[in-house]
This record gives C-alpha cells, structure tokens and sequence, in this order.
C-alpha cells in the first residue's frame, strides 16, 4: 500500500509490463497475454486494435481493480507501476470509464469529488482544499451542492475526471472516456483532460474507437492485438499514415483519423425485392412534441412541425443536444402521445388515416418500427432466433388477427440471420452478444415486421467501423426499397452513406423551447433526496439518527398497544409537527396515500373476523359486525396510521447521505455496505426513467401493455427482468469505479462529519414525550391493550 | 464430462462488487416494494373473504433475500439484501414505516438461516426452497406473535394464515427467485459474481 502524495504537481509514474496476462474468470481464453510494455513517466500512449484485445483488461489491472484473489482467474508476468505490483497500489492511479452514469457515486457534486480522498484517508481538513482545485482545473464551475444527476453526459465525465484528480494519481487511465458522449461533449472532455495531463505531468493511457479527438494529444500509439500483445508502436502520424498499419486497424473497425467506410454498390437484387403493393404515408401537421401533460402546464420542446414521410424517403434529424429531436423521433414512432397537432399514418392513396399512438403494440410493428439507442432496452427473448421472431409473431392487423404465418416467419428470420451473419449466433442469449452484434439484432429483429417507416435514434452510437458499414449497407437497401427512414444523429457520413437528406431540427418546426426554459416542465427524477424546503427545515437540518430515535420512541407504545387512544395521540402529534419538516401538505398526501388505503382495508378485514362482543350491528349469517369487532376494526386501522406516519414525515426531510453518514461514523456500520448502499440508492432515478424507456422499446417491439390480467403481468414481469439487468451490469461498471476510487479499504476518513447538536436532543425529547403521552392517554382512557395478551 | 458442480467464491470475505451488486439488487426490489404496495393495496378486496388469505402473497416481501443469497453466495448476503431492500422501501414511503427495518431483518435472518444450514456450498433448488420457506416461516412468526399484525385472528386463523405464507415462500421467493438468478445468469450480467455459471449448474445445486 502507498500513501497519495498531496503535492498538488506531480510528475508521472512509469507502467513496465513483462511477459504479462490475465484470463477473467467467466473466459476460458486469456483476455491479454504475453504484454510487454514500458510507458515513460509523463508519456501519453494511445492504446488501439480490435474489441477483444484485452484494453479494458490492461486499464482495469493497472487501475487494481482486478485481482488475483478473484476465484478462477488467472495472471501471468509481471505489470509494475513506479516498480510496484499494479494490484498493490492504491491511489497512484485513477480509472475513468465510459458510461458517465456508472463514474459518479454521490448524489452532490463536492461528496462526489471528496469520494476517493474519503477512500484515501486524506485529512478532512484537506480535503475541501482538494475538491475546489480538482473542479477549477477541469472547469466545472456548477457549486458543491449541485445535484450530480442533473449534469450532461460531458458535465459527468468532467466530474470524474476531477474526482480523480483531487486524489493526486501520478497516472491517468482513461477507457473510451468520450465513446458515449456527442460531438460537443467529446471536445469538451477531451480539452479537460489535455489541460489536466499538462498541469499534472501525469502519465496517461487512454483506450478510444475513434481516435481524431485524441490523435494530436497523445505521444505515443500502441496497437494491441487479441492474444498477440502489442504488434505496433510508434507516433501517430507514423501508424496512422497510409500503410499496413493502417490497413490492419482499418480491418478491425477501429476509426482511424480521417478514414470513413466505403459502401459497396447496390447489388440489383435488392432494389427488385420491394413487395410495396401500396405505398404508406406519415404526415405530421402542425405538430408540437413533448414529454409534459399538455393539460398541466407542460412546455413542448418543439412545435409546428410539418413533416411528409413517404415510401423511400430518408431523413437525418441534426441539432444541437435537449432540442427534442429524440422527443420528435419517439412521437414519430407512436410511443409518446403528440403533444399537439396531428400526426397521421395512411396506407395507399384512399387508406383510412390513424393516429399511430392508438395502436395497440401488434399493430404498430408492421407499420413503424422504432430502433432505440440502447441495443439491450429492445431485448424481449431468450435466443437470437426468438428475437427476430417475437415481432413477426406479435404482428395483428387492424382486425387483431395474427398478421403472418409461422412459413413466412421462418423464412424471413433465416434470411436475417444469413444476412446479418447471425446464423451462427442463432440460439445465443441476444445479451451476451457482443457491441456490434447488438446492435445489428436490434435493428434487424424492428425490421423482420417490414415496417413502413422505421425510426432510428442515434443507430451509429458507440459502434466500430466494421458494424457502421453494415448497417449503412442494410438501411441503405431498406430505403431502396421502400421503407421511409427517420434516424436522429450528429453522423453526417451516415446519412451521406444511406442518402438521406439532413434536416436541422430547429428548421423542421416553428422553433425549440430552450431547455433552460423548460425546466420546470422537465418530470423531476424520482429522488430518495428530500426536496429544497424539507431539507431546509427544522427537521431537515438534524440528525438522521436522532430523527428515527424519536419515531422509534414515538412509536413503540402503538406497535405494544392495539388501542384507538393511543394511536390516535401518536398521529394527531404527528400531524402537529408537519410543519417543522417543510414537506408540503400535498406532498405528505403523495407519500401516504396507501395508508389510507391499507389501514380502511385493515380496519375492514379486522371489522368482520374480530370475535363479536357488544351490540350486533349487522348478521347476514357470515358476515357479523358488532360494536366490538368495529371499534377493533377503527383500532387497527388506527394503529397502521400511527405505526406509519411518523417515519413517512421523518423520511420525506431525511438525505440519505447524511443517514449514511450517520451510520457509518456514529453507529459504527461498516462503512463498505453502508456506502455500496448509499451509492446502489442514487441509481434508483436512473431506473424509474429507465423504466419508462423499457415501456416504450419493448411497446416498439409489440409488447402490448393491453390484453388479459396474466399478459400485462407477464410483460411487466419481463420488462422488471430487463431491468434488473441493466441495473447489475450498471452495478458491476459501479463497483469498478467505486474501486478504482479506493474504495473497500479498512481506512477512511469523512468530508463531512455526523455531528449531533442541542436540536438533535430535543428531536429524540419529543419522540420519547410524544411516546410516553400515548402510554398515559390509554391508560387514563382504560384502552390500553397489550396485543400479545389479545 | 460430470455436470459442473456449484462455483464457489474463493473467499468468504466480500469484495467491492459483491457489495454493490448485493446493494442494486437489494435497492431494485425496495422499489419493486414499494411499486408492490400499492398494488398490494388494490388486492385488499381478494381477502376479504378469508382475510388470512392474504398470506399467499407475503412471498412477494421475501424474494430479495433468496435472489441476494444465490446471487451473491457469500454469509450475510440473505439478511443484508432484505434489511437494504427494507430501508429503501421505507425511503419512498412505505405503509408499514419503520416496521419494515424489523420486518426486513428477521424475514433476512429466516433466509440467511438456510443458507447457513447448508454451509454455504449449494444453490440449486432444494436449496432456494428452503430459504423461501425459512423467510416466510420467520416472517410469520414476527407478524402473527411478536409484531402481531392480526390481534383479531382466532388460532385457527393464525395458522392458516402461516400455512398460506409458507406456500408462498416456497413459490415466490423460493422456486421463482432460483428461476430469475438462472436467467440472470444466462445473461452474462453476473459474470463478476461467484453465480455467473448458475444457469449451466444441476437443479440439485
């Protein structure tokens, strides 16, 4: 273990591997083996080649985030950093990865910059020091307190990159660090980096797909091959100049500086295979798209579109990011409903026109098929085959019959397979495919309906050369022949390779709302935080601890005692306290409703099995209610009032970051499952709004979210399914960034302390006199009823 | 070539990544909880029958435990899914309150319980079952004697609302959460837990 050097200009350290490996545990083949290396103190290397040549591998085992203790893998050779075995040192290094959801592990943008000197042990005091020189020199400037979810992809990457700074690594490793971020963004992250490499003089080694961004920078490229180590080394304009260098990266998909695929002719065959016997037509007529309500204040983001969609006709939707284009793309598709105007799809020149949102799921496959940015949000079944299969089975025409037959289906699923080069990949799970063959099922399986329209939000994302041309190759015969194509994308090269014309998306209605503006109509991430004003308040300023001390004093009495008196005194107080934690009444509303719900049903069910005592108010045989079996029935419903109530005011001002921290370092928690906690809590937003773009890619599918009690159960269920993997995958690129951050060490030291105040004692007061005045309430009432004792 | 016996971690002790995954999938269910309860609150009217009933549904409350123990295979992953799933089910509010902490820790104890019983080694079915039914067998006993939830139930009626949650131990969070962790698995998504072969071991574990 070495301790982090806390001059704040560093020079580099040096990386040496010799004869170096690694196989994961799942593989049966090594991901990197035989790597020699040496990168000098301060370099910046470029590392390129194919997917599976163990990058990631070589970043994660410098990071220390792979380790030889992990069951079943395996190392060979040596992999040093400044002469130290690479899994043994902590904090010389720091690991920016891809996807910016998975860098950033607090909910705030200063706990999420302390996070890894927290991790590091860095002396509290200076790690506010650390914090503010990290966010200057990548140029975030949005405040401490900011909410880290409301940041851009580019704003989040900055993020991490700072968090990495403040620990002082003498080496940077970045792992495609701009794949998932737009044009603007890419430049954006990669000039914070530049800036960060020159003040540090850090060693860097940066894994990317497209390499023009990075070219210029770096000092060194080493061209890595799978199994073979690295087979070329040099400056970039020496590899990347015309020769077989080059030749062999272009091979393997990688994006070399100023090199854009090539498409092969169109073969006759294809323009000859249109079956169009009647042309279809979209048409959009004055037509504004939004995710808000109309009916409550809702801002579109775009309005007075008018847009002629027919057979053949191609269109690549440009702008700048929040202008609505994938907005515009999902109410094209008839996933989101129009927001305002009229959006209308006819098949033939005399078709009835029909609002595509109307349709139900069958329906809409065969008409418009929607391909979304995430190959895996689309995934509905187990094999590759059920994949391409699961729209053409799930087609109906307007009639609700089934649309094709099991001949036909299989026919044009082999001849998808065939033509995608899945055929071999057949009966493999889609997830386990790899990048580019996820992305050719999930255009291929929105494609085995032959919709008339297909919309594709920003198909060439992420993807290498090689799966970039085949998909120009199929859309392109897909507009051949007929089919009329939306994509939204900043790739003009795409859209000159399919001939699509380019619209900008500020030219195709009246305007775009600016985002800014718009805010307030924006739907708020489901947040566990509480909101400004509760955590503001009297309540929301204390202990956490101290807060369910007090609930749980408060509430002890109605959990011992099945009685109205009491309960009601531990409700009415409650209530009475409303004020102090700044929760608004309707919010409160919001968050109890199902009491109300659970405790009448209670109440109900108490009414009618309570044994019958007192007068008899109703006996239809069965069903007896007396005066005793209602006042238990009012007693338990009561109590469940009671029992709840109280945490729900606690909670609804409570952050769980501070109740973290409250545990952590006062109750003494171990920190390692309280923080992995805390830091699985923050991605429950990112799933709710997952949950709403799983709705409507699996709707894009035909996943009907109509039809009997046992459909919709089945198709949420596997819409819960699909989610529950991306929130793992996301977990395991969490835990890697959490470790690549120290995380997991027995040291830590707190950026800010759990401290208890006078306000916290008098919380934990009130909780026990609001307990003990119930105890006496009852038992001056007579009420007071021991439930074991019942 | 013998069907691959069950892998086991290499240590007892947990990493990072077992943490944070055991954390996600314990935050993903508080909030399918919390989605659940208001269902659950719409389902009332099923039981109003034969109130006791109700018990055929507790397993819903009880499968982050059998999922977080076969995922993860590591002592405590049972008991700590089910306590962070009950925290969080408390932080999006929840009709139960505070109650949940208590309900969480002992339906995670029950669970934990089982895989302890068998030492930790096997994850088939049997042994899926078994934490089901060890879950719901505890959180019966807390909710019929020691939270007493049902104060107005006859004996009889206790019981049979015990026999009801025990059916649906067995079901919900036994059989059906070793179903979920084998397609989980098929995945590729728990390649960096020590389950990542689950779909390719024998039923028996």
């Amino acid at each position: 273990m070495r301790t982090v050097d806390p001059a704040p200009r560093l020079a580099g350290a040096e990386i040496v591997a010799s004869g170096w490996g690694w196989r994961h545990a799942d593989r049966t083949k090594p991901a990197v083996s035989g790597l020699d290396l040496r990168v000098a103190p301060g370099e910046r290397v470029l590392v390129v080649g194919p997917s599976g040549a163990g990058k990631s591998t070589l970043l994660h085992a410098l990071a220390g985030v792979i380790h030889e203790d992990d069951e079943e893998s395996e190392s060979a050779g040596s992999l040093t950093v400044d002469g130290v075995p690479a899994h043994e040192l902590k904090g010389a290094t720091g690991l920016m990865q891809q996807d910016p959801e998975t860098q950033v592990v607090q909910s705030t943008v200063g706990d999420d910059v302390a996070f890894g000197c927290e991790n590091h042990a860095v002396p509290r005091e200076q790690i506010p020091a650390r914090v503010a020189g990290a966010l200057d020199a990548v140029g975030l400037d949005v405040g401490l307190d900011a909410s880290t979810s409301a940041l851009s992809g580019g704003q989040k990457q900055r993020l991490a990159l700072a968090g990495l700074l403040a620990m002082a690594p003498k080496v940077l490793l970045l792992d495609e660090p701009t794949a998932n971020l737009d044009p603007d963004g890419v430049g954006e992250v990669r000039d914070a980096v530049v800036r960060v490499l020159d003040s540090t003089g850090a060693t860097a080694v940066i894994v990317e797909h497209r390499l023009a961004a990075w070219a210029p920078h770096v000092d060194r490229v080493l061209v890595l091959e799978p199994g073979g180590g690295i087979v070329a080394a040099g400056t970039p304009g020496e590899l990347f100049a015309p020769g077989p260098v080059r030749e062999r990266l272009i091979a393997a998909g990688v994006w070399v500086p100023g090199y854009v695929p090539e498409l092969p002719a169109v073969p006759a065959s294809h323009r000859a295979s249109a079956d169009r016997t009647t042309a279809a037509r979209l048409s959009a007529l004055d037509l504004a798209v939004g995710r808000g309500n109309p009916k409550k204040n809702g801002i579109p983001a775009l309005t007075g579109i008018g847009l002629d969609l027919t057979a053949g006709r191609a269109i690549c939707v440009t702008g700048p990011n929040g202008a609505g284009k994938s907005t515009l793309a999902l109410t094209l598709g008839g996933l989101l409903p129009e927001f305002g105007g009229e959006l209308s799809f006819a098949e033939g020149t005399d078709g009835e026109p029909a609002r595509p949102y109307a349709w139900r799921a069958g329906e809409l496959v065969s008409r418009i098929g929607s391909v979304f940015q995430e190959p895996e949000h689309q995934f509905v079944a187990q094999t590759v085959r059920e994949e391409l299969e699961y729209g053409q089975r799930h087609a109906r025409g307007t009639d609700g019959r089934p649309l094709l037959g099991e001949a036909r289906i299989a026919a044009r699923t082999d001849e998808l397979l065939a033509r995608l080069g899945l055929a071999d990949l057949a009966d493999a799970n889609p997830f386990t495919l790899s990048g580019g063959e996820k992305r050719r099922l999930s255009v291929a399986a929105v494609l085995a309906t032959r919709p008339r329209m297909l919309i594709l939000d920003e198909p060439t994302f992420g993807q290498d050369a090689n799966t970039w041309r085949e998909l120009a190759v199929l859309l392109r015969a897909e507009r051949e022949a007929g089919t009329a194509i939306v994509a939204v994308t900043h790739d003009e090269h795409f859209a000159h390779a399919i001939g699509a014309e380019q619209i900008d998306v500020r030219d195709l209605g009246d305007g775009v709302v600016a985002a800014g503006d718009r805010g307030a109509a924006q739907p708020s991430r489901l947040s566990l935080e509480p909101g400004r004003r509760a955590a503001a308040s009297f309540l929301g300023r204390a202990n956490p601890l101290a807060k369910l001390a007090a609930v749980a004093l408060a509430t002890t009495p109605v959990v011992v005692s099945l009685d109205f008196v009491s309960a009601s005194v531990v409700v009415a107080a409650t209530l009475a306290m409303l004020p102090l934690s700044g929760v608004r009444i309707r919010d409160f509303l919001v968050r109890a409703w199902p009491l109300l719900v659970a405790g009448l049903f209670a109440a109900w069910g108490t009414t009618l099995v309570g044994r019958t005592s007192g007068a008899m108010l109703i006996d239809t045989g069965p069903v007896t209610i007396s005066t005793g079996s209602l006042e238990a029935g009012i007693a338990t419903g009561v109590r469940i009032f009671a029992v709840a109530l109280p945490a729900v005011l606690v909670i609804a001002s409570t952050n769980p970051t501070d109740l973290a921290n409250g545990l952590a370092q006062k109750l003494r928690l171990p920190h390692r499952f309280v923080l992995g906690a805390l830091a699985a809590m923050r991605l429950v937003g990112l799933l709710a709004e997952e949950w709403q773009v799983l709705s409507m890619a699996r709707r894009a599918r035909g996943v009907g979210s109509h039809g009997s009690a046992w459909q919709r159960t089945r198709a949420n269920a596997g819409q819960a399914f699909s989610l529950i993997v991306q929130a793992i995958r996301r977990a395991s690129r969490l835990a890697v960034s959490m470790e690549a951050k120290g995380f997991g060490g027995p040291e830590r030291t707190w950026a800010r302390e759990s401290v208890f105040r006078p306000r916290d004692a008098a919380i934990v007061l009130t909780g026990l006199l609001v307990g003990g005045a119930a105890v006496a309430a009852a038992l001056a009432a007579g009420t007071w009823n021991v439930v074991w004792t019942s | 070539m013998a069907a691959p016996s069950a892998i086991l971690p290499a240590k007892r002790t947990w990493r990072v990544v077992d943490i944070v995954i055991a954390s996600v999938i314990a935050v993903v269910s508080g909030v399918i909880f919390w989605a659940w309860n208001f269902s659950y609150a719409g389902l009332e009217f099923l039981w109003v029958a034969f109130p006791p009933s109700s018990g055929l549904v507790l397993g819903m409350w009880l499968f982050p435990a059998v999922v977080g123990g076969l995922i993860i295979r590591k002592p405590g992953a049972a008991l700590y899914c089910e306590v962070v799933a009950a925290a969080t089910e408390m932080f999006m509010g929840s009709q139960f309150g505070m109650t949940v902490l208590i309900s969480g820790l002992v339906q995670g104890l029950g669970a934990e319980a089982a895989f302890a019983a068998v030492r930790y080694r096997r994850f088939g079915l049997p042994s899926a079952l078994l934490a089901g039914f060890g879950a719901a067998l505890f959180a019966a006993v807390n909710a019929l004697f020691i939270v007493n939830w049902y104060p107005a139930y006859t004996l009889p009626m206790k019981f049979s609302y015990m026999g009801f949650c025990l059916v649906s131990g067995l079901v919900i969070a036994g059989l059906l959460s070793w179903i979920a962790t084998r397609a989980l698995a098929r995945t590729g998504a728990l390649s960096s837990v020590a389950s990542r072969g689950a779909a390719r071991e024998p039923v028996g574990g």
